[in-house]
């Protein structure tokens, strides 16, 4: 099992290097969506499967596809070619960073210097914690809650506001 | 924008920085830390052309890297330790890169680089937002966090944002690229005292943004930018000059005048605490601060360019006023014999 979080928690890093490591911020996007599949499933291995649910069908199937389609319709057809030998430079880079990183902060070479890393509750009927916590959203949480919904709506009307005006939009790769 | 818009983006850009100040639980703090981030952003790219883009993305990267930083530290600290509270910060590491994220946040040298370009790429209104309100929620972080930081580090971010506020200013004539500098200098006399005295500090951030308000709502009614313009600023608003002068050595730090109270009461505790080089570095460096400020002080209010001998005021098309700036300019000028009573409110 714990095979599984090292591999899609690999692929989160390797789908996120492919992602800043373009010419053009629009080739990045397939590469965005799978690196946040893969960090969903990270999160149902570590015990949060509501959470990756809502994580994959609300932001990943609403807000990201709401953004990138009105990023999309902004965007001028600034066709940039990919230049091979660019791309690997930016990939080596950002990848050297990460172990530099990962080796000064963990210092951990293998898997099982994570230690505990689930969250299910112990005790005969082994609910996962999460779901608890949702509910927690809902009566101790109410202020949280009414919080990061107003956080929501106002990424949504910031984006709609950043592209507002299509033929004299600026959000373009120029 | 529109009415709607500006419904939701202006009382969040109020909230952002009030949920971090008002909040005990990390998550909190960094959810207001990203609204007002993101409040912020189409204000600045209001105008929609590619200067302003350009100054809203380079904020946007900064500040969201930044506060990416932050939540990565408060979860190896509630990882390592089990408990969000801001105020029981023990991970040494989580510390170090706190400092380090909230440094980038309020632009403090060697994380300075895209205060000067930002601030140039905005409107004057803005940048004043942008320099004064957007630097509560950091700093207020770095107040409920202050007995746990590094004193070491927090020592040489400062001295060199001084020396380096000072130093970078020296080359500049567009007046909001000297605010920057300005402003990277007065953040690092504050995040030098922040670990000695909390108080000061707090004084300091005060005075700080009553003399930035001033300075950037004198920007506003004179519709200057740049050294250049502001030659012309006494046809305009004559006795605003004057005080612009003396609102510019009040930034600059020159006894009898507000701003010469922070300086003066921090050089006094570093020496109580035995840090004089660090002491005589600071004060020194101010003193490249103060020659940019006489600099501007010099051409708009000492010197007056060439003119007919009856030259008189310009044609007015409309009446432009501040009522806050008489307010604002008795506080930036005339504060230091209260000093004492300053000092019991924080």
């Amino acid at each position: 099992m714990m095979y599984f979080m090292f591999l899609f928690g690999f692929f989160f890093v390797f789908w996120m290097v492919g992602v800043s490591c373009q010419p053009s911020p629009y080739y990045g996007v397939l590469s965005l969506v799978l690196g946040a599949a893969s960090g969903c499933a990270v999160l149902v291995i570590m015990g949060g499967s509501f959470v990756s649910l809502v994580l994959f069908l609300i932001y990943l199937g609403g807000m990201l596809v709401l953004f990138a389609y009105s990023t999309a319709l902004v965007a001028e057809s600034g066709h940039i070619g990919w230049n091979y030998w660019e791309s690997a430079f930016y990939v080596v880079i950002y990848v050297l960073c990460i172990v530099f990183a990962g080796v000064y902060y963990y210092w951990a070479w293998s898997v099982e210097g994570f230690g505990c890393a689930t969250v299910d509750g112990d005790g005969p009927f082994t609910i996962r914690f999460d779901f608890s916590g949702v509910s927690w959203f809902y009566c101790f949480g109410s202020m949280m809650f009414v919080i990061v919904g107003w956080g929501l709506l106002l990424t949504l009307f910031v984006v709609l506001a950043l592209v507002h005006g299509l033929s004299r939009g600026v959000v373009r790769a120029i | 924008m529109t009415p709607y818009t500006n419904m939701i983006i202006i009382p969040s850009l109020i909230m952002g920085p009030l949920l971090t100040i008002s909040s005990n639980h990390w998550i909190l703090a960094w959810t207001g830390l990203e609204i007002s981030t993101l409040a912020v952003i189409p204000l600045m790219a209001q105008q929609h052309h590619p200067r302003a883009i350009e100054a809203a993305i380079k904020y946007f990267l900064i500040q969201a890297a930044a506060s990416t930083l932050i939540l990565f530290s408060s979860i190896t600290n509630a990882w390592t330790l089990g408990q969000w509270d801001i105020m029981q910060m023990s991970n040494t590491v989580s510390c170090t890169i706190l400092t380090t994220a909230l440094a980038i946040k309020l632009g403090l040298a060697p994380f300075h680089f895209w205060l000067p370009e930002v601030l140039q790429g905005t409107t004057t209104m803005m940048a004043m937002i942008l320099t004064t309100w957007q630097k509560l929620a950091p700093l207020s972080l770095l107040v409920m966090t202050a007995q746990s930081l590094n004193t070491p580090l927090l020592l040489m971010l400062g001295l060199t944002s001084t020396i380096i506020g000072g130093w970078g200013g020296l080359n500049q004539t567009q007046l909001r690229k000297i605010m920057a500098f300005s402003s990277i200098a007065h953040l690092g006399w504050m995040i030098t005292i922040l670990t000695l005295s909390i108080k000061l500090m707090l004084i300091t951030f005060y005075i700080y943004i009553i003399m930035t308000m001033t300075m950037f709502t004198m920007m506003k009614l004179l519709e200057t930018n740049k050294i250049s313009t502001t030659m012309m600023s006494w046809t305009k608003l004559p006795t605003m000059n004057t005080m612009m002068m003396l609102t510019l050595m009040s930034l600059a730090g020159l006894p009898p005048l507000t701003g010469f109270m922070p300086k003066w009461l921090i050089l006094q505790e570093l020496t109580k605490q035995n840090m004089i080089i660090i002491a005589t570095m600071l004060a020194l460096s101010s003193l490249l601060s103060l020659f940019f400020y006489l600099r501007i002080s010099y051409y708009s209010t000492i010197t007056l360019p060439p003119n007919p001998i009856n030259f008189s005021k310009q044609w007015r098309h409309k009446i432009n006023q501040k009522p806050y700036l008489a307010m604002l300019t008795t506080l930036s000028i005339t504060l230091m014999p209260i000093t004492p009573a300053l000092m019991t409110t924080t």
